[in-house]
Formats: C-alpha cells, structure tokens, sequence
C-alpha cells in the first residue's frame, strides 16, 4: 500500500512536471512562432514580387537611360510604358480566358462522349440480359428434353422386354401345337386303323350272312326242286339259249327285249323272282327340262351324287350323311323309297349296274359298297383304298368294278381287287368294254386298256379333271375341269371336239358332275353358284340355265334315260328334280 | 498505464521555442531577421533546421556559405547530442526563446563533428540504439529485428511520427519477468563543470536481493555529489527532459519512460539557480 503511494506520487510528479514545463516552453510560443513565421513567408514572396516589379523598371529605366529626354517625357514614357505593360497583361488575361473557353468545351464534348458510351454499355448489358434469359430458358428446355428422352427410352426397354417375353411364350406354344398336331395325326391314323377293322368285321359277317342264305336257298331249291314246277318251256330255253349264248350277258342297248331277267355275279342258279325292269334302250325323245318340278331335301348334308337307274323311275342320291337314298319318280315327285346304310362316311359316286339291281357307290372312308336295291342289304364292301374313293363303276359285264380313288390308284375289284397306281389322284371314271377312262387331279385323262392294265393314252386338259361322261355309243367323252370348261373329246381321233362354257358357270369342286342326256345332244351340268346349265352339243351354245331353285353349288346332275327328267343335287342337303312340264 | 502512455507522448512531443540569430559578422546582402522555431527535445539539431538555413541562404551569396554550425552564447553547440539535452544543459533557466546563434563559416574543427548530410545522423541514432540494447538486453532484440525495423526507428523519429516509432521501440522496452528489469540501465549524466563529456557507468535496474533502484540510488551510487545532504541547501538540479524527477522514482521505470528515442536515459545535473 505504501509502496503504491509512493509510486503514486514520484509518478504523478513527472506528470505533473512534464505538463508544466509543455506550458511554459511549448504553449506559450507556439502560436506566436506560427504567426512570426506566416508573416515572413508573406513578406518574402512580397519581396519577391517587388523584386520581380523592379527589374522590369530597371530594364525600362535602362532603355529610356540611353536617349535623352525631358523628366515630363519620360515621366510620360513611363506612363506608356505602364499602359503597355496593362495592355499586355490584359491580352494574356483574355488569351487565358480562350484557353479556358476551349477548355471548358472539349470538357462538354468529353462529357457527351461518356454519356454515349454509358449508353451503349446499358444497351449491351440490357442484351446480355436478354440472352442470359434466353440461355436459361433453352437450358430448361434441355433439361426438359432430356427427361423425356429417359422416360421413352424406359418405355421402349420395358415394350422390348414385353416383346421378348412374349415371342419366348409363342415359341412354347408353337412346340406345343405341333405336338398336339403329331398326336392327333396319329390318333386319326390309329381310328382309320380301327374303322378298316371294323369294316372287315363288317364285310366277313355279310359274307357269313350271305353264305347262310345261300345254304338256306339251297335247301329251299332242292325241296322246291322235288315238287313239281308249272313251267313255260319257251321262255326259258329261250332265254337260256340266248344267255349262254351270249355268256356274259351283256346287255345290247339296240335290241328290244321284252324280258331279260338279271343276272346275279356269281350266281349261276337260273332265274329267281325278282322284279325286273324293263331298260327302254336309247330314248329317242329327249326334252330339255325348263321347270322345276319338285324341290325337296334329300340329304342331312352336302348331296354328292345322284343317278337315275336304269329304269328310269329309280332315283338314287348320296350325300355326306352317309346314306345313299333311293326315291321314286312318281308323277313329278320324288317319293323317298329308301336309304342305303353301312358306309362310314360321306357318299362320293352312285352307279346302279346295267340291269339296275345293284348299287354301288364310291365313299369317302375309303370303300366301295355294292347294295342290292330291292332290299337295300348291304352286299359287298370293296375296302382297301388308301383315300377316298371318289369314283366307283361297274365294268360292263357286271361282274367287275373298278374304283378311283384320292390315293392315286384305280382299283379293280373282280372279288380280287387289283390296284393300278394312276399317278394321280382320279376324280371320276367311265368305262367301255376295253377301256377304262379315268379323269385325273393333275388335268389328264387317262385310258386304261383292262386286260393289259396298263396306259393306252393320257390327255391333257387346261384344269384338274373333275367329271367323265360317256354318251350312249361311246364315241364320245364329256369332261368337265376345274378350269370352268366343259369339253366333249372324240375318242376315235383323240382330240377336242367342242368346247362348253358359259358366263356364271364354274365348277365348284373337284368332283362336280356333268352328263350326257341320254341322246348324247344335250350336256348339263350343276355351277359353283347353284345354277344348273345345259348346253345344246349340234350347235354348242348353252341351251337353257335352272338356277333359281338351288342355294349351293351343285355337286352332281343326272339325266333320266327316259330323257324326261333331271335331277341335281347340291351342297347344301337339297335336290331337284327338273323336268320341261 | 494511461499515465504511462501519456508520458511517452509528452516526452515525444516536447518542443523548445528557439530564435536562430544569424552571427552578425557572417557577410549578408540585407538584413537578416531571425527566425523562430519550437524545436523537438527528442530530436537532433542538424536535422531539423533546413527551414533555417534556407531562411539565412536567401540574404547570403552562395560563395560565402560553407557548413552550418550553432553556437549559444559562446559554445559551439554538438549537434549529436539531443535537443532537449543540449537546452537543459546550458540554457535551463534562463528566458525562453532559447536564442541560438547561427554560423556558416569558422567551423570549430575541435569542438564539432561534421555533418554533411542525415545519413550521419542516422548512423549516430542507430548506433546509439544498438549500445543502448547492448546493455538492456545484451543485444539480443536489436539483432532480432529487422533492417525494415531498424529503419523504422530512424524514419518514425525524421518524420516526427510517434506511433510508427513506438511500434517498434516498445519491443527494446521488454524484459523478462523473472528478471524484473533490463539487465543494465542505459544512463549519461552529463556535467557542466567537468572535463568529461559525461559518466556512464553498469548499474543494474534491481539490486541483488530483489530491491529496485531508485534514481537517488543511482546518484549515490555514480555521481553522490548531486544529492545534498539534508542540512545543506540543493546545490544542484537533475533534470531529465526538462523536468526534476523524485529522487525516488524507479530507475526501470525512468529508463522505459523518459530514454530519449535513442534508448538512453540522458541526465543533466546543473547548477541549482540562486535567486
């Protein structure tokens, strides 16, 4: 504490001290110092400029020193030589004033300048603005741009995956239909394989059957034969007579015969009761049909082929529901007599044999079938076509029958079939007593000699060959193609006698039929539209067309013999009966 | 510590007003007025008197001007002794203006150093400086510094500039702690009646066993004869920058606060004034 007192104290003393001595020493003269000094600094620059003043006197005193002159004079000179110097200094003062002038308005100029400049400096900052916003918006739009750029991109990958996925899904199903396809095949194959069998199964019970009527027959004979008989001697040694001579009993169109009584092949029992029919030969008064006279459904389904027998009063029709329906010809009526069942599948051909008491017919499930018509009994079934059997014929003696078939091959049944592959597959057939023609798939017609069983001739038409028809002498063939052409060919000279076409006629699948009347003068045949035409073979021009009463393509046509009556039939379960009353 | 820094300041910005009377026998054109000027304690004559010779060059023809001197009523004044020394030295109680006669020709070879130009003076000052930190701190803050340093010092004191010198000069004032002062004070005691310039002598801030040293310590120690006894009357004065300090002020503290810019603790002892 003392200590801090004491040091206090010697402090305080050198302040106080030091500002005493500031006040007497510093103070004091300060002010005055400054003042003394300003006013020197004055009087030297009045000194100077005294100085300055009197030298120039000197000079002029100098000057004026040399020539002599009164005090007046020279008090005068001075004076001028005072307003010289005025003058001089007041010219400097205005050239100073110029200067100044000048100076102030390069200033002005100067000024201005900048202002432009600013100007131009606002204007290029307003347009940097301007872009700056230009460039942002341009970015956005990028930025925008580029988003959906992405966005489809995705989308596209996502649809690519899509796709994949789904084309290795097809595949899978692919492989599963051809599978699926392999089994049904085979599944097909093994019914055919099954059917076929049964179909033998069938054929070996007829047989049994017919074995047994046979021996039943038998034994009615031989107890008939031990009684007593009322027989006419004329007739049947008559007949007798003439059937062994003739051996084969063909029947000959241009003989009239008053009873021919018909002959069962292979049976070699004379005559049984049996209704006959008397055939009318070549009917001479042959009439172009013009109305229809009766139009009713034959068939469940698609009416394939028809045929007058023989007779003419018998009707038959076959169509895909299997059957083959007899109808009688009753006053301008078809009345239905009967069906003919057994086959599997559809009916393609009807042929009724010469004397008219078998039927046969050509069917889809690859066998021919030989009917008796009185009691519409199955009798035979021709089976070992591999394709349809699209026609079936007998061969003039009855006693034979050939077939064509889709498999290419004509069969030639004489209860030993015999196979003769055609090439082709044979839509239709007709035969003479040598020949068979066959009308083939690949356009040709193909003449087959029978004992040698080989090919005479082939023709070649512009279409797939889908009927064949031989007028009554067998000079000519009607053919008719898929190519809407009807063609009547000369068998002697082998060639292309007459042309049949019309406007709205076309064939309307492989197997349409066409046929000769009777006389061989007219020619008719069904068209794809449902229209029946008939052409006129003198003059060759279409005769007549029927074609308001069908409402499918017609499959088939067959002309009475009598000549009086023609039937079509068509696709769609229907047939007519036209007649020109 | 506000007493301290207003110390300094005080002791910066101290001024003496002088009148510089040109020597009568010196050949003019015209009469020569004198000039006044309040001259800094701290600084050197040379340095700051060419408003001087330029007011006495503008009345004397340049074949008759040679080296500047000064001289006060008889005595060449040095011009490497501070200001404020030289005035408490010779002229300390007599009325102010301090007047200084001013000499162009007849430089007193013996009794004067030349100074042909502030780069002398400037020397003088920095090597001043380094003595002085030789015995405060062995030299170890000077030869820290740099030569910028250095010629901060010289600049802050030519250009009357207090801050810029104290900014450096504060580090030549540092101690450490443990130590409780400078190694040795930097001291002159100059005399009027003595054949010796002035006594310098080692004497330490801090006695051995811890007692700091007074300015009456150092007296009795280096010059006794300055102090009166108690019966006698004061028979001289010890002034430093114009002021007599308490025998007991602490000679660290003097020495940090009342050194000359040149680090040195310059002390006149004159004759006590009868009235």
């Amino acid at each position: 504490m003392a200590e801090r007192r004491l040091e206090c104290s010697w402090k305080r003393h050198v302040v106080e001290q030091l500002k005493q001595r500031d006040r007497v020493q510093r103070h004091a003269f300060e002010e005055i110092i400054h003042q003394y000094n300003r006013l020197l600094e004055k009087s030297d620059l009045q000194t100077v400029l005294s100085e300055r003043y009197q030298s120039d006197k000197y000079d002029l005193q100098n000057r004026h020193d040399s020539s002599p002159g009164l005090d007046l004079s020279r008090n005068d000179s001075l004076q001028q030589e005072m307003a010289q110097m005025r003058i001089r200094h007041q010219e400097e003062l205005t050239e100073l004033h110029k200067k100044r002038g000048e100076l102030a308005q390069s200033v002005i100029e100067l000024n201005h300048q900048i202002q432009q400049k600013d100007k131009e400096i606002q204007s290029n900052e307003a347009k940097m603005e301007e872009y700056q916003r230009q460039i942002a918006e341009l970015e956005g739009e990028c930025r925008e741009l580029r988003g959906k750029l992405q966005d489809l991109e995705q989308a596209n990958q996502t649809l690519k995956d899509e796709y994949d996925a789904l084309q290795i899904t097809f595949g899978a199903l692919e492989e599963k239909l051809r599978r699926t396809t392999d089994d049904n095949q085979e599944l097909v194959s093994r019914w055919m394989a099954e059917k076929s069998q049964e179909a033998n199964k069938l054929n070996a019970e007829n047989e049994k059957d017919c074995k047994r009527r046979q021996a039943k027959l038998q034994k009615e004979l031989a107890e008939a034969a031990k009684e007593p008989l009322p027989l006419d001697p004329d007739d049947d040694i008559e007949v007798l007579a003439e059937d062994s001579g003739k051996g084969t009993g063909e029947t000959s169109p241009n003989r009239p015969l008053s009873r021919t009584p018909r002959r069962r092949p292979g049976n070699s029992y004379g005559s049984s009761p049996e209704c006959t029919e008397t055939p009318s030969g070549v009917c001479a008064d042959v009439r172009v049909p013009a109305t229809a006279l009766h139009v009713f459904e034959a068939h469940d389904g698609e009416v394939n082929a028809v045929r007058f027998s023989p007779g003419s009063r018998l009707l038959a029709t076959g169509g895909m529901d299997r059957r083959v329906k007899l109808w009688e010809v009753v006053s301008g009526r078809c009345e239905p007599k009967g069906a003919l069942t057994g086959s599997n599948a559809g009916i393609t051909s009807i042929e009724f044999d010469s004397a008219g008491s078998y039927l046969l017919a050509a069917s889809n499930d690859f066998a021919s079938r030989i009917w008796t018509v009185d009691d519409f009994r199955l009798r035979h079934t021709l089976t070992g076509h591999s394709g349809k059997v699209l026609a079936a014929r007998f061969l003039l003696d009855n006693a034979r029958i050939v077939s064509g078939s889709y498999d290419r091959t004509l069969k030639l049944w004489d209860l030993r079939m015999k196979t003769v592959f055609a090439g082709s597959s044979c839509n239709d057939i007709v035969c003479t007593e040598q020949c068979v023609m066959s009308g083939h798939f690949d356009k040709r017609v193909r003449f087959w000699d029978i004992r040698a069983e080989s090919i005479v001739r082939e023709l070649e038409l512009m279409g797939r060959v889908t009927s064949l028809d031989l007028n009554h002498d067998r000079t000519e063939l009607l053919t008719c193609s898929r190519d809407d052409l009807v063609k009547i060919i000369d068998l002697r000279s082998n060639a292309v006698r007459q042309t049949f076409s019309a406007q709205g006629f076309k064939c309307g699948a492989d197997w349409t039929r066409v046929t000769f009347s009777p006389d061989g003068s007219y020619v008719a045949g069904g068209s794809a539209d449902g229209a029946l035409y008939i052409w006129n073979v003198l003059t060759g021009k279409l005769e007549r067309t029927l074609d308001k009463n069908h409402s499918s393509a017609i499959n088939s046509v067959s002309w009475s013999p009598s000549g009086a009556y023609v039937v079509s039939v068509e696709k769609g379960c229907k047939a007519v009966l036209w007649s020109d009353m | 510590m506000a007493d301290d820094k207003d110390v300094l300041r005080d002791v910066w910005f101290g001024r003496i007003p002088t009148c510089f009377t040109l020597y009568q026998d010196e050949v003019t054109e015209r009469e020569a007025e004198p000039f006044y000027l309040l001259l800094p304690r701290v600084s050197y004559l040379t340095l700051v008197t060419d408003k001087v010779k330029k007011h006495f060059l503008k009345v004397m023809k340049a074949e008759d001007v040679e080296e500047i001197w000064f001289e006060y009523e008889g005595t060449p004044l040095k011009w490497h002794y501070p200001i404020g020394l030289l005035f408490d030295l010779h002229a300390s109680n007599t009325s102010l203006p301090w007047s200084i006669t001013v000499h162009f020709k007849n430089f007193p070879e013996r009794d004067l150093l030349h100074c042909p130009c502030n780069s002398v003076i400037e020397a003088h000052f920095m090597s001043s400086i380094k003595e002085a930190d030789a015995l405060k701190h062995k030299s170890q803050v000077i030869n820290d510094m740099q030569k910028k340093d250095h010629k901060q010092l010289w600049m802050g004191l030519q250009n009357d500039k207090f801050d810029q010198f104290w900014a450096i000069n504060r580090k030549l004032m540092e101690y450490p702690t443990e130590e409780g002062g400078f190694r040795y004070i930097p001291f002159r005691i100059y005399l009027t009646m003595s054949d010796r310039p002035f006594i310098q002598k080692l004497f330490r801030p801090i006695s051995p066993d811890g007692h700091t040293h007074t300015l009456g310590d150092l007296l009795k120690e280096v010059y006794p004869v300055a102090i009166a006894s108690d019966d006698e009357a004061k028979r001289y004065q010890v002034v430093i920058h114009g002021i007599e300090p308490l025998l007991e002020t602490p000679l660290q503290w003097l020495s940090e606060h009342l050194s000359h810019p040149d680090n040195f603790l310059h002390i006149s002892v004159i004759p006590a004034p009868s009235d």
